[in-house]
């Protein structure tokens, strides 16, 4: 498994996948700065920077962004035909899979982390003197939560695009509209602890409810996690017949 | 030209996933549904109901975004199956190219907000949300067209984009950012970004109620459009000579 992690990362370390990554996620952090300053909301209220870019980066780019690594990452063996020569070393394809899917992971977690670091230093240079440990520790994890969750929230539409073959720009537009209904979906109380997108926020603490509730809620991201390990797992036996 | 975007229309025909593209024309009627039924709303202003399925997210963020995927589609496409070669001994001119996939992308564009205005009509009419008046439904049919064809040219700079790349993941980036951008800056300042500037141009002279935009001045919307669209072509011009 190890031997796959390395070969995995070796293989982002040639694609431009990263770099773009990278540079989106600076420029959400630039385009919320930017519209916070000119309304004036980032320079007069402690905070709002932090809290407003996660939910918006969530609701608009990254679930999309994290799926187009997932399914690149997923779909490559068999565009670039590789898949044959890795069938006959043989390498295990649901131990493949696995790897691929943790590298996702991964990337979704130090996406988030590195949109933390950014936003805390912005955070830092507006209003040092209204920071303090509890508030970095606070936003660290919920970042790293809603890191961790926008992978489990978006992981059966990285599954899925193995199956749509050609057609897999489709799973782009899922990922677009499946993230961005979660702003209709968080006008409902009982939606938003059932919607994987807003669950997310159920789970990470942003939305302040009931231990029930952020148990329901992290039900429903597991329950994503476990709909992809069954669509992965039926890829295999698929190619293997 | 004619014979250009006819081929382009020949070579869509094969790909299922376009089309399948257009169902995502009904995601803001449908919501639109929802809201006001969770409401309890019956007898809505028309022009409400149609801001919720017709001027709002779908102009800003789902129109931009379909189109911004099609316009990358069809220039990825030509890369990979290294057809471009090709095109260039036919000969093909390289803004013939660039023209043809933007009128692919315009006819596009038309049919989503039609197939989008008549979901909003179905969906505002059957649960007897809105009351039927033919001079309402020719309101949403010209400023549907009107956001069609505004988009499609406010998405020039991503079809410049897919044009200079070899990949689609930069340009869907990009897309993803520029839909982004164009959404948070619509409250501040609406000149500096193409999409914002289609708000101001449809929710003119009052048109569509509660759009507070911080700027009203049609022509000078216009204006900007129109230098974003320069400034793609030019763009897109310079990196298609250089490529081979």
């Amino acid at each position: 498994m190890r031997i796959l992690l390395w070969a995995e990362f070796q293989k982002l370390r040639r694609s431009n996948i990263i770099m773009f990554t990278i540079f989106a996620t600076i420029l959400i952090a630039v385009i919320v700065l930017v519209s916070g300053i000119t309304g004036q909301l980032a320079i007069n209220s402690a905070g709002w920077y932090m809290t407003i870019t996660q939910v918006w980066a969530t609701m608009f780019v990254l679930p999309a962004v994290i799926a187009l690594l997932g399914s690149y990452m997923i779909c490559r063996e068999e565009q670039d035909d590789t898949l044959k020569s890795l069938q006959l070393i043989p390498v295990n394809e649901i131990k493949l899979t696995v790897a691929k899917m943790t590298v996702a992971l991964l990337f979704s977690i130090l996406i988030y982390l590195l949109l933390f670091l950014i936003t805390f230093l912005t955070e830092a240079a507006l209003h040092f003197s209204a920071l303090s440990m509890a508030v970095f520790s606070d936003f660290l994890k919920m970042y790293l939560l809603e890191g961790i969750g926008v992978f489990f929230a978006v992981s059966p539409i990285i599954a899925l695009v193995p199956y749509l073959k050609k057609s897999y720009w489709l799973a782009l537009v899922l990922a677009e509209v499946y993230s961005f209904s979660g702003l209709f979906m968080s006008m409902s109380n009982a939606l938003k602890t059932f919607y994987p997108i807003t669950a997310i926020f159920g789970v990470s603490g942003y939305y302040e409810t009931t231990i029930q509730s952020r148990g329901c809620s992290l039900g429903i991201l597991v329950l994503c996690g476990c709909i992809s390990a069954l669509l992965l797992k039926n890829l295999n036996h698929r190619q293997k017949e | 030209m004619l014979r250009l975007v006819r081929i382009e229309f020949c070579k869509l025909r094969r790909k299922n996933s376009v089309w399948v593209m257009l169902v995502s024309a009904f995601v803001m009627p449908f919501f639109a549904f929802l809201y006001f039924g969770y409401l309890g709303q019956t007898n809505i202003d028309p022009r409400l109901f149609y801001k919720w399925s017709a001027f709002g997210y779908t102009s800003f963020i789902i129109l931009p975004f379909i189109l911004g995927l099609f316009g990358t589609m069809l220039m990825h496409d030509e890369n990979r199956y290294d057809m471009l070669k090709q095109l260039w001994i036919v000969p093909v001119s390289k803004m013939g190219y660039f023209f043809s996939k933007f009128f692919v992308v315009l006819a596009y564009s038309i049919c989503f907000m039609f197939i989008n205005a008549f979901a909003t009509v179905l969906f505002g009419v059957i649960p007897n949300y809105v009351v039927v008046e033919w001079s309402s439904i020719l309101f949403l049919l010209e400023r549907c067209f009107e956001i069609a064809v505004l988009t499609a040219i406010a998405i020039l700079p991503i079809l410049a984009v897919s044009a200079s790349q070899k990949g689609y993941i930069f340009p869907i980036c990009i897309t993803l950012l520029y839909v982004f951008a164009g959404f948070l800056i619509t409250p501040v300042n609406t000149w500096l970004h193409p999409i914002s500037c289609i708000m101001v141009i449809i929710a003119r002279n009052g048109a569509v109620p509660g759009m507070t935009l911080p700027q009203s001045s049609v022509p000078l919307e216009l204006l900007s459009i129109c230098v974003w669209g320069i400034a793609s072509v030019l763009f897109a011009n310079l990196r298609l000579s250089k490529r081979k």
